[in-house]
């Protein structure tokens, strides 16, 4: 409450005009918190944080001598004199040759760091090429415009081209001669440049720069694969003697210039400091009121965001309304234009922007917005990146949207150049929001998100092999990531992949590997679901490995809005055959999980962190601490009819579906006996504890690794003996003799009631697993390992600030009936764990 | 630390599943062709080892006997490839050409490792065929290829313009020595070949060699059959499977196909530019009249097209082609202003559709005309009508545009709006017409149809007045 006072003393009541508007509406805001905030029982604030970020003058630098003339002038023609300070020193930095990546915030004049540097050395050499990649079409669209522009203000000194699945056919020839500047993406230069290179022989021979934009996008799968189509890119271009030069840019997390080293592999020059100015800014956080304290349950985020995009609306201040899913943005369009209807006659002041809006119909849009007719927008995040709509008043983030970089990037689109702008960030009551919003500093504070990639992941790293040898035959002497080249090609000959001769491996299949290799996936292996209503149909594809526990038989199968009953699963076939129906109920799968460990890269004992002064050495901790290759194996077992709503389990079903077998990499806690027997609680709470310990440090692991809930998976088994602790699990008499030659079977689904559980022998001394969910693993591990103190310590902030009683969705997840205990027994455990 | 071994069981899960039969089970031992089995390849396939500054390959050759020797007419040239330069006309020049490949993908990983070419020699065919042994020998491959090239810069081929030379190019340029020969002119036959015979035999599923030599060329006349052949599909398998120790015997199979490929593809050139050059001793089919009008229509020679759609009409073709003929030509008509010839061809169209249009009067001085083609069948008592047929819905379309703006009859345009819009629904009902194309005609003719109401009112209170 006390942080909704600081609006009234920033509001300057004397201010008129828009920025008047802006502390009106401020002012509003804050009164309604505040009444909001008298009912809450406990008095927790609604709005839990109020930042105002000063105004920042810009920092200069003149325009570099070397700067051709010409370029020189076209700038000053657009109104750019002189440099910000971290563009000069991007320039200069690309000038001598290095690596580089800016990371800067939106709208701080990035594009000139890497188009500068790249005319200038087109108007210098008109031999010289360059590549551009996007990481989505819509980017490479926007900035074929501006780029477009400058051509055009150099008397077409240079032509500059989109590459993509929509360049007609005709086009490319033309494209592939006179384009100078090449814009494209990361999948269409891996399969529809990289394996037709001697059709683009100009660009590889005078390839000179590679600009990579928006590179904290390539973490995880995507980013692994990324890395290796840049080693086969850097291969090409070699083939055809250059060697190009990598302009980057990125939004602030914590490690830019480890993510951009691993993807280059190669030393990267990092620009952070932004000479960009900013006008001031009000940044809100703003935590719907609970409406049913037990179940943890508030009020509607979305209800919520739409009355806080209406106190802008309502005074004319331009408003950009971000959802995390397209029925929210439909949801949320519905209302506000309820809310705000167009008068007779005119356009719809207030607008929705996703994907899947024709393209004409999204560019009249942004156009509205930059000439102002537009007054509202309600977007996904295809409005997050990039695209120029201009600068808004504000901006209102209905739910956190994943990340503190893409919160950063949506909350850029508020701010004016002059006059103050605000952003109101508002909560879902899923475990991330919560904790983001009760804890401002985590998040206004340096950011902790670490982008994370395996490249030699070895799933992956075979498949971009295969396109590598596709593309030009492999020697042996070659280096391709960390791999041994000689013996991975052997495998690959011995499966028919490849053939040696002539001192080369080279491709002998007639499929094109490019073709079946996702860069957004792990395997290519997927599931097409069949629509079998009417005419069959495919509706869908869903991948291996989540194959089973969403379309098994008998699932409802949730698409477009739509509710499909799976007929039949055809696992030879890789099709599920659905039928439309209308039920009152969805389905969750019941999977039981093992996890073998195989080998462990790194194992340390937890220890008391050292106290001020005490020189003695750290108490050891009766926990602890390992990575490494595990074998996970799983099998859905039966599934669960939930009916919607009341969420009651109003039937169940068995399952025999094939087993399935991965290997990946996990972290993982173990807590040893003393550590569990020393806990006052009974050994049921205890087993709760633990499960609801093992939720909350999976969404706080999302959170640093700036990964989906989807990329990584939880389990909890027994620790397996090893020849350094032999005695203490043979010995044990709290466990059966049996149980040691049974695998370590946990339910993964923490999400289901426990009861089951309840009659599970105790873990005698668990391992808490949080593996990578995709085969051969994608490099979340190791970080996990590394950063462990603050992954506890956030899991513990995130489980204690939590205003439930006994935990909830919002923090341990939902606990079954009888485990009042659940909570404080998570916590406890967490205290233990840091000393 | 990182076990490789059990990883790897993994790599046998991303093997390709086998599509014809599985593998030979083949010693994966590293092997030497050249050395381990060459000798008996060369003797198998008759060949000579060619050798040049880029190493060596084997060459096979032959001469075969040819059943037709082209005549190419400048303009039988430009009807055949119209961008081809005239001094391409010369047959002396062309080197037909055609490859084997490890696959039909394209891209930089496909390999052309059989190189056919072949010229006219005498009265017959000489035909060399280069064989890479070992991906070793590309480089010489290549360089003789681009040796017979210079002396024959006229390159002819059947679908070779999208598959096997820009593959060739790729290759070439992979090689970073060797530029990719320039060609005087590229002559690909497939373009006019689906034009002259694509309707053969109810319609080619496509337009392969194999086909054409079945339906066109005739096996008999070209002295060899494909009973024995090698299957295309099996090709790049059974070329793996001799890389990594298998049999050779396939690849004597594979020269064999090549070989045919080429004695066929130079037999297509002859017979496409005999029939472009001189039609009327050519032809020996009243569809290939059909095939030649729809080559000239497309070059828009429309006075020639047009006079071989009616004699192919004359000389009598099956029901479907007869009503794509009629169709084609009453659009040629009207486009030249030959409005009767167009309204007969149209009212000739939808009876042969099986449809009683409304009586249709002809006028008096169009009578003559109509005479001329007096031969042209109408009701064939066999021809399965097809009301739904979308020709037809032209036909109705157009004849009401004939009555409405040239006989200045808006009572009988009405009465064929109707009929067209019966026949619309009907083919809704029928499936042959699809809801959206329903959806868009049936507007178009319904505006025609009120405007037509309209004029007829407007007509009948003037004749009553």
């Amino acid at each position: 409450m006390s942080e909704s006072l600081a609006v009234r003393s920033a509001a300057v009541p004397a201010v008129s005009g828009r920025s008047g508007a802006l502390y009106e509406a401020l002012q509003a805001l804050a009164d309604h918190a505040e009444r909001l905030s008298r009912t809450q029982p406990d008095g927790e604030a609604v709005l839990t944080a109020v930042r105002h970020l000063p105004a920042q003058s810009a920092r200069y630098a003149p325009m570099p001598a070397w700067v051709r003339p010409e370029l020189a002038a076209v700038y000053r023609s657009k109104g750019i004199e002189q440099l910000y300070s971290h563009q000069a020193a991007a320039i200069e930095a690309v000038r001598a040759g290095r690596h580089v990546v800016v990371v800067t915030p939106t709208a701080s004049g990035k594009t000139i760091c890497y188009n500068l540097p790249i005319l200038n050395a087109v108007l210098e050499s008109p031999d010289a090429r360059a590549l551009y990649l996007f990481p989505t079409k819509a980017l490479a669209q926007d900035q074929l415009a501006e780029l477009e522009d400058l051509s055009q203000r150099l008397e077409h000194a240079f032509g500059v081209y989109t590459y993509d699945g929509d360049t007609p056919a005709d086009a490319r020839r033309a494209i592939r001669e006179k384009s100078h500047l090449v814009l494209t993406n990361p999948d269409m230069l891996h399969t529809g440049i990289l394996p037709h290179h001697t059709r683009w022989t100009r660009l590889f021979e005078n390839l000179r720069f590679v600009v990579l934009d928006e590179l904290h996008t390539y973490r995880g799968v995507f980013g692994s694969h990324l890395c290796n189509v840049l080693r086969r890119l850097r291969r090409i271009a070699r083939f055809y003697g250059s060697e190009p030069q990598f302009i980057c840019s990125s939004a602030t997390i914590a490690n830019p210039a480890e993510l951009a080293t691993r993807l280059l592999e190669a030393p990267v020059e990092v620009i952070e400091e932004n000479g960009a100015p900013s006008a001031e800014k009000f940044f809100l956080f703003y935590n719907p009121p609970v409406v049913n304290r037990r179940l943890g349950i508030r009020r509607s985020y979305i209800h919520e965001s739409a009355r806080v995009a209406r106190e802008f609306l309502r005074r004319d201040l331009q408003t950009i309304l971000f959802a995390n899913s397209r029925l929210h943005t439909e949801l949320l369009l519905t209302y506000l234009q309820q809310a705000h209807p167009a008068p007779p006659g005119a356009p719809e002041p207030v607008r929705g922007y996703r994907g899947g809006y024709l393209p004409g119909e999204r560019r009249e849009i942004e156009r509205g917005l930059r000439e102002g007719r537009v007054r509202g927008v309600v977007a996904t995040n295809a409005l997050e990146l990039g695209i120029d709509i201009g600068s808004l008043d504000a901006a209102v983030l209905a739910g956190y949207p994943g990340t503190i970089a893409s919160t950063w990037q949506r909350a850029g689109r508020a701010g004016r150049r002059q006059g103050a702008s605000c952003v109101v960030l508002v909560a879902s009551s899923a475990p991330l929001d919560q904790f983001i919003i009760r804890n401002p500093d985590y998040f206004f504070g340096r950011s902790p998100e670490h982008a994370c990639i395996q490249p030699d992941n070895l799933e992956i790293l075979v498949n971009h092999l295969k396109c590598a040898a596709f593309e030009l035959p492999l020697s042996p002497q070659e280096t391709f990531g960390r791999a041994d080249l000689s013996e991975l090609c052997a495998r690959l000959a011995e499966a028919g992949f490849l053939h040696f001769s002539g001192g080369h491996w080279h491709w002998i299949q007639e499929a094109y590997p490019a073709d079946a290799i996702s860069l957004r996936a792990v395997t290519s292996d997927n599931f097409v679901i069949v629509d079998i209503t009417g005419e069959p149909e495919v509706i869908g594809e869903v991948d291996f490995p989540s194959a089973f526990t969403t379309v098994h038989p008998k699932a409802i199968y949730l698409h477009g809005a739509e509710q499909y009953h799976v007929e039949r699963l055809d696992v030879a076939e890789r099709k599920a055959f659905v039928r439309r129906v209308d039920a009152d109920y969805y389905t969750d799968a019941i999977r039981y999980t093992e996890v073998r460990v195989l080998d462990p890269a790194a194992e340390a004992r937890l220890s008391q962190p050292a106290r001020n002064g005490n020189a003695a050495p750290p108490a050891a901790l009766p926990a602890l601490r390992a990575w490494g290759d595990v074998m996970v194996r799983s099998q859905v077992v039966g599934f669960k009819k939930i009916k919607f709503f009341t969420h009651e389990t109003v039937g169940a079903g068995k399952l025999e579906l094939p087993e399935n077998e991965m290997h990946t990499t996990a972290f993982w806690f173990t807590l040893e006996r003393p550590l569990l027997t020393a806990l006052p609680f009974a050994v049921s709470a205890r087993q709760a504890g633990l499960y609801g310990l093992l939720y909350a440090l999976e969404s706080v692991a999302t959170l640093l690794l700036m990964c989906d809930r989807r990329d990584i998976a939880t389990a909890i088994g027994e620790r397996p003996p090893t020849p350094a602790n032999p005695g203490v699990t043979l010995a044990s008499s709290d466990r059966g003799a049996a149980h040691r030659l049974l695998p370590q079977t946990a339910r993964d689904d923490v999400s289901t009631s426990l009861e089951e559980h309840q009659t599970v022998q105790e873990f005698f001394e668990p391992n808490l697993y949080l593996y990578d969910a995709y085969p051969g693993g994608i490099g979340f591990s190791e970080p996990l390992y590394q950063h462990w103190e603050e992954l506890l310590r956030q899991t513990r902030q995130l489980i204690a600030a939590c205003p439930c009683t006994s935990g909830c969705p919002s923090c341990i997840g939902p606990v079954g009936e009888g485990q009042p205990h659940a909570r404080q027994a998570a916590l406890t455990i967490l205290d233990r764990l840091l000393g | 630390m990182r076990r490789h071994d059990d990883r790897f069981s993994r790599l046998a899960a991303l093997k390709p599943a086998p599509r014809a039969g599985p593998l030979p089970a083949t010693p994966a031992a590293p092997s030497t062709p050249a050395a381990t089995h060459g000798e008996p390849l060369q003797q198998l396939l008759g060949a000579e080892i060619v050798c040049n500054r880029f190493g060596a390959c084997l060459r096979i050759r032959g001469w075969f006997p040819v059943p037709e020797l082209p005549v190419v007419a400048p303009h039988a040239l430009r009807v055949v490839a119209p961008d081809a330069p005239e001094s391409a006309a010369c047959p002396d020049d062309w080197l037909f050409l055609d490859t084997e490949t490890t696959g039909l993908a394209g891209g930089t990983g496909t390999y052309a490792f059989l190189v056919g070419v072949a010229w006219w020699d005498g009265p017959g065919l000489a035909v060399e065929q280069y064989l890479m042994r070992e991906f070793t020998e590309e480089h010489a491959l290549l360089a003789a290829l681009a040796q017979q090239l210079e002396r024959r810069p006229v390159l002819v081929s059947f679908n070779g313009k999208s598959f096997d030379w820009p593959l060739l190019e790729t290759r070439f340029r992979l090689t970073r020595v060797l530029m990719p020969p320039s060609l005087r002119a590229h002559l690909d036959l497939l373009h006019p070949a689906r034009q002259l015979w694509s309707h053969y035999a109810g319609g080619l599923a496509s337009v392969r060699l194999i086909e054409l030599e079945r339906h066109v060329l005739g096996f008999e006349n070209l002295g060899y059959d494909r009973r024995d052949d090698f299957p295309s599909a099996l090709i790049p398998q059974a070329y793996f499977d001799y890389l990594r120790g298998g049999p050779a015997a396939p690849l004597a199979a594979i020269v064999r196909h090549n070989q045919r490929d080429l004695r066929g593809l130079a037999a297509l050139a002859a017979r496409i530019f005999v029939l472009a050059a001189a039609p009327e001793t050519a032809v020996r089919d009243p569809r290939e009249w059909f095939g030649l009008s729809r080559l000239f229509h497309r070059r828009r020679e429309h006075r020639r097209a047009r006079e071989f759609y009616e004699r192919a009409l004359a000389a009598g073709l099956p029901g479907m082609l007869e009503r794509a003929a009629q169709h084609e030509l009453a659009r040629l008509a009207k486009r030249e202003r030959d409005y009767g010839r167009a309204r007969e061809l149209w009212q000739q169209l939808l009876a042969a559709c099986g449809h009683n249009a409304p009586a249709l009067p002809l006028r008096p001085r169009e009578t003559h005309r109509s005479a001329d083609h007096a031969a042209a069948p109408v009701e064939a008592p066999n021809r399965a009508s097809s009301p739904a047929d979308p020709r037809a819905l032209e036909a109705f379309e157009q004849l009401a545009i004939y009555y409405e703006h040239r006989a200045r009859d808006p009572q009988q345009a009405a009465a064929l709006t109707r009929a067209a819009l019966q026949a619309l629904r009907t083919g809704l009902r029928s499936g042959t017409i699809e809801p959206s194309r329903f959806r868009k005609y049936k507007a178009r003719l319904e505006h025609r149809l009120a405007r037509l109401e309209v004029k007829s009112r407007r007509l009948a209170v003037l004749l009553q007045s």
